[in-house]
């Protein structure tokens, strides 16, 4: 099971696009075998902290290992998947 | 035509940070002293990019990205700051008035300097670019 932490800055309209753009991609690379948690880092700075996130949105991938932590634009499937390690298992997914 | 950045911070060690930072980026780095300056540049010319510093004397980051967001509400904005509690909760002001901005974490290095900027203004010359562990 992949499990994600998407970082973000309050429940605007700007990052509810960002969480659907998110699981669309997700579902669509891993059918559904992950889990992502939504964390405000103005309510759990210091989770934010530990997982050393430097800006949001900022999506984790916490496991499998090896965790890795993308941020910025998070709507460019290709870019997302890419930098997490993700692009096989799509490609895996679409046969 | 290149981006234009605009650096609002009251800390001259913070707007150099960013100026050195991007020197060879090819983007256009404007910086400013104080919101009150910020403001009134962001009047002035069209940005693509504001960073913007949360704790200033004056018209504070807050007060900075309100004034800011009055005229233009697509402008993607950067606050800095130090994530912590006390500060962090300020921004609660902002999230409540559903102001558009996000965070970027207070002291920041160069190569994420650069890096993020070229993601916000599409332009990640590699997707390993996009992330860091």
């Amino acid at each position: 099971m992949y499990e994600f932490r998407l970082y973000i800055i309050g429940r605007t309209p700007k990052s509810i696009d960002v969480i659907e753009e998110l699981v669309r991609l997700l579902e669509d690379a891993l059918d559904g075998y992950y889990h992502l948690d939504i964390i405000d880092i103005i309510d759990n700075p210091a989770l934010a902290e530990k997982d050393e996130i430097l800006a949001t949105p900022a999506l984790k991938k916490v496991s499998p290992e090896p965790a890795r932590t993308i941020v910025g634009d998070l709507s460019d499937a290709e870019t997302v998947l890419l930098a997490l390690g993700l692009t096989a298992l799509r490609e895996e997914a679409e046969k | 035509m290149s981006e234009r950045i605009l650096v609002i911070d009251d800390e001259k060690a913070a707007r150099m940070s960013f100026i050195l930072a991007l020197k060879d980026t090819g983007f256009e780095v404007d910086t400013a002293e104080s919101g009150e300056k910020g403001l009134q540049m962001k009047n002035d010319a069209e940005y693509d990019l504001i960073f913007l510093d949360l704790k200033m004397p004056g018209m504070n980051g807050i007060e900075t990205l309100r004034q800011i967001r009055k005229t233009d509400k697509k402008v993607p904005i950067y606050i800095f700051t130090a994530f912590h509690k006390e500060f962090l909760d300020e921004l609660k002001i902002a999230q409540k008035e559903m102001l558009s901005f996000e965070v970027l974490k207070k002291p920041i290095g160069a190569d994420l300097i650069v890096t993020l900027t070229k993601l916000i203004l599409g332009q990640p010359e590699e997707a390993e670019e996009a992330s860091y562990v």
